[in-house]
Protein backbone atom coordinates (compact mmCIF):
# COMPACT_ATOMS: atom_id res chain seq x y z
CA UNK A 1 0.00 0.00 0.00
CA UNK A 2 1.15 3.31 -0.76
CA UNK A 3 2.60 5.07 2.16
CA UNK A 4 2.29 9.02 1.27
CA UNK A 5 -1.64 9.08 0.62
CA UNK A 6 -4.81 6.63 0.04
CA UNK A 7 -5.06 5.71 -3.55
CA UNK A 8 -8.14 7.30 -5.45
CA UNK A 9 -10.74 5.39 -6.62
CA UNK A 10 -10.79 4.28 -9.95
CA UNK A 11 -14.50 4.61 -11.63
CA UNK A 12 -15.04 1.91 -14.40
CA UNK A 13 -18.24 1.85 -16.88
CA UNK A 14 -20.62 -0.62 -16.18
CA UNK A 15 -20.55 -3.63 -18.67
CA UNK A 16 -22.17 -3.27 -22.07
CA UNK A 17 -24.77 -5.97 -21.51
CA UNK A 18 -26.35 -5.98 -17.88
CA UNK A 19 -25.58 -2.41 -17.07
CA UNK A 20 -23.99 -3.55 -13.85
CA UNK A 21 -20.63 -2.47 -12.25
CA UNK A 22 -20.63 -6.01 -10.51
CA UNK A 23 -20.12 -7.87 -13.76
CA UNK A 24 -17.60 -5.24 -15.41
CA UNK A 25 -15.63 -5.67 -12.04
CA UNK A 26 -15.94 -9.44 -12.37
CA UNK A 27 -14.40 -9.09 -16.76
CA UNK A 28 -11.87 -7.06 -15.37
CA UNK A 29 -10.72 -9.60 -12.67
CA UNK A 30 -10.98 -12.29 -15.18
CA UNK A 31 -8.86 -10.47 -18.00
CA UNK A 32 -5.68 -11.59 -18.77
CA UNK A 33 -3.14 -9.38 -21.17
CA UNK A 34 -5.70 -6.73 -21.99
CA UNK A 35 -7.73 -8.70 -24.11
CA UNK A 36 -10.84 -7.77 -23.02
CA UNK A 37 -13.25 -8.99 -26.10
CA UNK A 38 -12.13 -12.36 -24.83
CA UNK A 39 -12.82 -11.94 -21.26
CA UNK A 40 -16.00 -10.75 -22.39
CA UNK A 41 -17.00 -13.47 -24.48
CA UNK A 42 -15.74 -15.87 -21.73
CA UNK A 43 -18.00 -14.16 -19.22
CA UNK A 44 -21.11 -14.00 -21.51
CA UNK A 45 -20.48 -17.34 -22.94
CA UNK A 46 -20.60 -18.88 -19.25
CA UNK A 47 -23.83 -17.32 -18.29
CA UNK A 48 -25.67 -18.84 -21.09
CA UNK A 49 -24.47 -22.25 -20.17
CA UNK A 50 -25.52 -21.58 -16.56
CA UNK A 51 -29.15 -20.77 -18.26
CA UNK A 52 -28.75 -24.18 -20.32
CA UNK A 53 -27.69 -26.03 -16.84
CA UNK A 54 -30.34 -24.86 -14.49
CA UNK A 55 -32.94 -22.49 -17.04
CA UNK A 56 -32.76 -19.80 -14.59
CA UNK A 57 -31.71 -16.05 -15.48
CA UNK A 58 -28.13 -16.03 -15.76
CA UNK A 59 -27.24 -13.15 -14.08
CA UNK A 60 -29.98 -13.56 -10.86
CA UNK A 61 -27.50 -17.31 -10.64
CA UNK A 62 -24.23 -15.15 -11.22
CA UNK A 63 -25.01 -12.49 -8.22
CA UNK A 64 -27.07 -15.36 -5.79
CA UNK A 65 -23.26 -16.81 -6.24
CA UNK A 66 -21.13 -14.05 -5.26
CA UNK A 67 -23.84 -13.19 -2.40
CA UNK A 68 -22.67 -17.19 -1.05
CA UNK A 69 -18.81 -16.56 -1.70
CA UNK A 70 -19.00 -13.20 0.03
CA UNK A 71 -17.23 -13.81 3.23
CA UNK A 72 -18.18 -11.45 6.74
CA UNK A 73 -15.15 -12.03 8.70
CA UNK A 74 -11.41 -12.81 8.41
CA UNK A 75 -8.36 -12.33 10.18
CA UNK A 76 -5.90 -9.86 10.18
CA UNK A 77 -1.98 -10.30 11.47
CA UNK A 78 -1.37 -7.30 14.08
CA UNK A 79 1.73 -7.23 16.19
CA UNK A 80 1.17 -7.06 19.83
CA UNK A 81 4.24 -6.77 21.96
CA UNK A 82 6.47 -8.56 19.84
CA UNK A 83 4.06 -11.50 19.09
CA UNK A 84 1.67 -11.43 16.03
CA UNK A 85 -1.96 -12.19 16.44
CA UNK A 86 -4.35 -12.93 13.79
CA UNK A 87 -7.23 -11.07 14.71
CA UNK A 88 -10.44 -11.64 13.42
CA UNK A 89 -12.21 -8.68 11.87
CA UNK A 90 -15.34 -7.48 10.12
CA UNK A 91 -14.66 -7.50 6.02
CA UNK A 92 -15.62 -4.24 4.31
CA UNK A 93 -18.45 -4.46 1.45
CA UNK A 94 -15.99 -3.24 -1.50
CA UNK A 95 -13.49 -6.02 0.03
CA UNK A 96 -16.05 -8.42 0.17
CA UNK A 97 -16.83 -7.87 -3.21
CA UNK A 98 -13.15 -8.02 -4.05
CA UNK A 99 -12.55 -11.34 -2.84
CA UNK A 100 -15.73 -13.31 -4.09
CA UNK A 101 -14.41 -12.54 -7.09
CA UNK A 102 -11.45 -13.27 -6.56
CA UNK A 103 -11.75 -16.81 -5.36
CA UNK A 104 -14.66 -17.53 -7.87
CA UNK A 105 -11.89 -17.09 -10.42
CA UNK A 106 -9.30 -18.42 -8.91
CA UNK A 107 -11.65 -21.67 -8.43
CA UNK A 108 -13.14 -21.74 -11.74
CA UNK A 109 -8.88 -21.51 -13.17
CA UNK A 110 -8.20 -24.72 -11.14
CA UNK A 111 -11.18 -26.74 -12.67
CA UNK A 112 -10.67 -28.99 -14.73
CA UNK A 113 -13.59 -28.78 -17.67
CA UNK A 114 -11.57 -28.04 -21.30
CA UNK A 115 -13.10 -24.66 -21.46
CA UNK A 116 -12.43 -21.43 -19.06
CA UNK A 117 -16.64 -20.67 -20.62
CA UNK A 118 -17.71 -24.18 -19.00
CA UNK A 119 -14.93 -24.32 -15.94
CA UNK A 120 -16.73 -20.40 -14.74
CA UNK A 121 -20.45 -21.87 -15.30
CA UNK A 122 -19.10 -24.69 -12.86
CA UNK A 123 -17.75 -23.17 -10.27
CA UNK A 124 -20.68 -20.06 -10.39
CA UNK A 125 -23.35 -22.45 -10.31
CA UNK A 126 -21.95 -24.50 -7.54
CA UNK A 127 -21.37 -21.47 -5.64
CA UNK A 128 -25.23 -20.44 -5.64
CA UNK A 129 -26.03 -23.90 -4.34
CA UNK A 130 -23.01 -23.04 -1.52
CA UNK A 131 -20.91 -25.77 -3.11
CA UNK A 132 -17.63 -25.96 -4.97
CA UNK A 133 -13.86 -24.50 -4.22
CA UNK A 134 -14.60 -21.03 -3.77
CA UNK A 135 -17.20 -21.90 -0.82
CA UNK A 136 -14.79 -23.87 0.73
CA UNK A 137 -12.36 -20.92 0.23
CA UNK A 138 -14.91 -18.98 2.50
CA UNK A 139 -15.53 -21.60 5.02
CA UNK A 140 -11.60 -22.08 6.05
CA UNK A 141 -11.62 -18.01 6.11
CA UNK A 142 -14.52 -18.24 8.63
CA UNK A 143 -13.10 -21.14 10.61
CA UNK A 144 -9.87 -19.13 10.48
CA UNK A 145 -11.82 -16.27 12.24
CA UNK A 146 -13.84 -18.30 14.47
CA UNK A 147 -10.50 -20.47 15.57
CA UNK A 148 -9.41 -16.97 16.98
CA UNK A 149 -11.96 -15.85 18.47
CA UNK A 150 -10.13 -15.16 21.52
CA UNK A 151 -7.92 -12.18 20.19
CA UNK A 152 -11.43 -10.39 19.00
CA UNK A 153 -9.95 -7.58 21.46
CA UNK A 154 -7.07 -6.69 19.91
CA UNK A 155 -9.38 -4.90 17.18
CA UNK A 156 -8.25 -1.71 15.65
CA UNK B 1 -21.27 17.72 -48.72
CA UNK B 2 -20.39 18.42 -45.27
CA UNK B 3 -17.00 19.44 -43.12
CA UNK B 4 -14.88 17.09 -42.13
CA UNK B 5 -13.97 16.95 -38.84
CA UNK B 6 -10.88 14.84 -37.03
CA UNK B 7 -10.82 13.51 -33.50
CA UNK B 8 -7.80 11.61 -32.03
CA UNK B 9 -7.67 9.92 -28.68
CA UNK B 10 -4.30 7.75 -28.24
CA UNK B 11 -2.64 6.83 -31.59
CA UNK B 12 -5.72 6.33 -33.33
CA UNK B 13 -6.97 9.40 -35.77
CA UNK B 14 -10.69 9.46 -36.87
CA UNK B 15 -12.04 11.43 -40.06
CA UNK B 16 -15.93 12.38 -39.74
CA UNK B 17 -18.01 13.45 -41.83
CA UNK B 18 -21.82 14.21 -40.24
CA UNK B 19 -24.64 15.38 -42.09
CA UNK B 20 -28.33 15.15 -41.52
CA UNK B 21 -30.32 12.05 -41.76
CA UNK B 22 -31.84 8.72 -40.67
CA UNK B 23 -29.12 7.68 -38.68
CA UNK B 24 -26.92 5.41 -40.44
CA UNK B 25 -23.29 5.09 -39.09
CA UNK B 26 -21.07 3.95 -41.21
CA UNK B 27 -16.86 3.22 -39.88
CA UNK B 28 -14.28 2.11 -42.78
CA UNK B 29 -17.56 1.83 -44.79
CA UNK B 30 -18.48 -0.84 -42.08
CA UNK B 31 -21.35 -1.30 -39.82
CA UNK B 32 -19.71 -0.71 -36.34
CA UNK B 33 -20.79 -3.49 -34.46
CA UNK B 34 -18.96 -5.95 -37.26
CA UNK B 35 -16.21 -3.30 -37.35
CA UNK B 36 -15.78 -3.52 -33.74
CA UNK B 37 -17.58 -6.86 -32.43
CA UNK B 38 -18.08 -5.23 -29.25
CA UNK B 39 -20.98 -3.75 -27.72
CA UNK B 40 -19.37 -1.56 -25.57
CA UNK B 41 -17.44 0.40 -28.10
CA UNK B 42 -20.42 0.84 -29.80
CA UNK B 43 -22.25 2.61 -27.14
CA UNK B 44 -18.94 4.65 -26.80
CA UNK B 45 -19.49 5.47 -30.48
CA UNK B 46 -23.19 6.48 -29.59
CA UNK B 47 -22.42 8.37 -26.75
CA UNK B 48 -21.71 11.89 -28.05
CA UNK B 49 -25.39 11.56 -30.23
CA UNK B 50 -27.29 10.49 -27.32
CA UNK B 51 -25.75 12.91 -24.92
CA UNK B 52 -26.93 15.85 -27.82
CA UNK B 53 -30.41 13.85 -28.59
CA UNK B 54 -29.93 13.34 -32.14
CA UNK B 55 -29.57 9.54 -32.32
CA UNK B 56 -31.29 8.48 -35.43
CA UNK B 57 -31.13 11.92 -37.03
CA UNK B 58 -27.88 12.71 -38.32
CA UNK B 59 -26.13 10.29 -40.90
CA UNK B 60 -22.12 9.29 -40.12
CA UNK B 61 -19.46 8.31 -42.05
CA UNK B 62 -16.08 7.59 -40.56
CA UNK B 63 -12.13 7.01 -42.02
CA UNK B 64 -10.47 6.37 -38.79
CA UNK B 65 -6.39 5.16 -38.59
CA UNK B 66 -4.26 3.90 -36.09
CA UNK B 67 -4.41 2.77 -32.75
CA UNK B 68 -6.23 -0.37 -31.74
CA UNK B 69 -9.65 -0.42 -31.60
CA UNK B 70 -10.39 1.09 -28.36
CA UNK B 71 -8.35 4.39 -29.18
CA UNK B 72 -10.31 4.10 -32.85
CA UNK B 73 -13.85 4.08 -30.67
CA UNK B 74 -12.63 6.94 -28.22
CA UNK B 75 -11.29 9.18 -31.42
CA UNK B 76 -15.03 8.54 -33.44
CA UNK B 77 -16.53 9.37 -29.79
CA UNK B 78 -14.21 12.96 -29.68
CA UNK B 79 -14.63 13.55 -33.96
CA UNK B 80 -18.47 13.00 -33.46
CA UNK B 81 -18.70 15.33 -30.48
CA UNK B 82 -16.84 17.98 -32.76
CA UNK B 83 -18.80 17.39 -35.75
CA UNK B 84 -22.08 17.91 -33.58
CA UNK B 85 -20.88 21.25 -32.46
CA UNK B 86 -20.84 22.68 -35.79
CA UNK B 87 -23.86 21.09 -36.94
CA UNK B 88 -25.60 23.04 -34.09
CA UNK B 89 -23.54 25.26 -31.51
CA UNK B 90 -26.80 24.62 -29.25
CA UNK B 91 -25.02 21.56 -28.66
CA UNK B 92 -21.94 22.95 -27.22
CA UNK B 93 -22.94 22.89 -23.67
CA UNK B 94 -24.53 19.54 -22.91
CA UNK B 95 -21.38 18.17 -24.91
CA UNK B 96 -19.17 19.77 -22.99
CA UNK B 97 -20.58 18.79 -19.33
CA UNK B 98 -20.18 15.40 -20.50
CA UNK B 99 -16.84 15.94 -21.10
CA UNK B 100 -17.24 14.83 -24.67
CA UNK B 101 -15.48 17.87 -26.21
CA UNK B 102 -11.66 17.35 -24.54
CA UNK B 103 -8.92 15.88 -26.26
CA UNK B 104 -8.29 12.88 -23.92
CA UNK B 105 -4.57 14.00 -23.68
CA UNK B 106 -2.96 10.22 -22.02
CA UNK B 107 -0.92 8.53 -24.19
CA UNK B 108 1.49 5.86 -23.93
CA UNK B 109 4.40 6.91 -22.07
CA UNK B 110 7.77 6.52 -23.58
CA UNK B 111 11.02 4.24 -22.52
CA UNK B 112 13.17 5.39 -20.34
CA UNK B 113 16.77 4.68 -20.40
CA UNK B 114 18.43 3.02 -17.34
CA UNK B 115 15.18 1.47 -16.49
CA UNK B 116 13.56 -1.98 -17.69
CA UNK B 117 9.93 -0.30 -18.83
CA UNK B 118 8.25 2.79 -18.52
CA UNK B 119 8.51 3.01 -14.71
CA UNK B 120 9.79 -0.72 -13.94
CA UNK B 121 13.40 -0.73 -12.77
CA UNK B 122 16.06 -3.40 -13.27
CA UNK B 123 16.40 -5.62 -10.43
CA UNK B 124 18.55 -4.27 -7.40
CA UNK B 125 21.86 -6.17 -6.52
CA UNK B 126 24.01 -4.98 -3.99
CA UNK B 127 27.47 -5.69 -6.05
Amino acid sequence: MGRRRRAQIRRIQPDPKFNSMLVSKFINYLLWDGKKSTAQRIFYGALSVIEKLTKEDGLTVFERALNNVKPVLEVRPRRVGGATYQIPMEVRTTRKETLAIRWVIKAARARSEYRMEQRLAQEIVAASHNEGTAIKKREEVHRMAEANKAFAHFRW
Amino acid sequence: MAEIITGSRKRARAKVMLKTGSGTIKINSCDPLRYFGRQDLVDLVHLPLKTAGVMGSVDIRVKVLGGGISGQAGAICHGIAKSLIKLNPDLKSPLKSAGLLKRDPREKERMKYGLAKRRKRFQFSKR
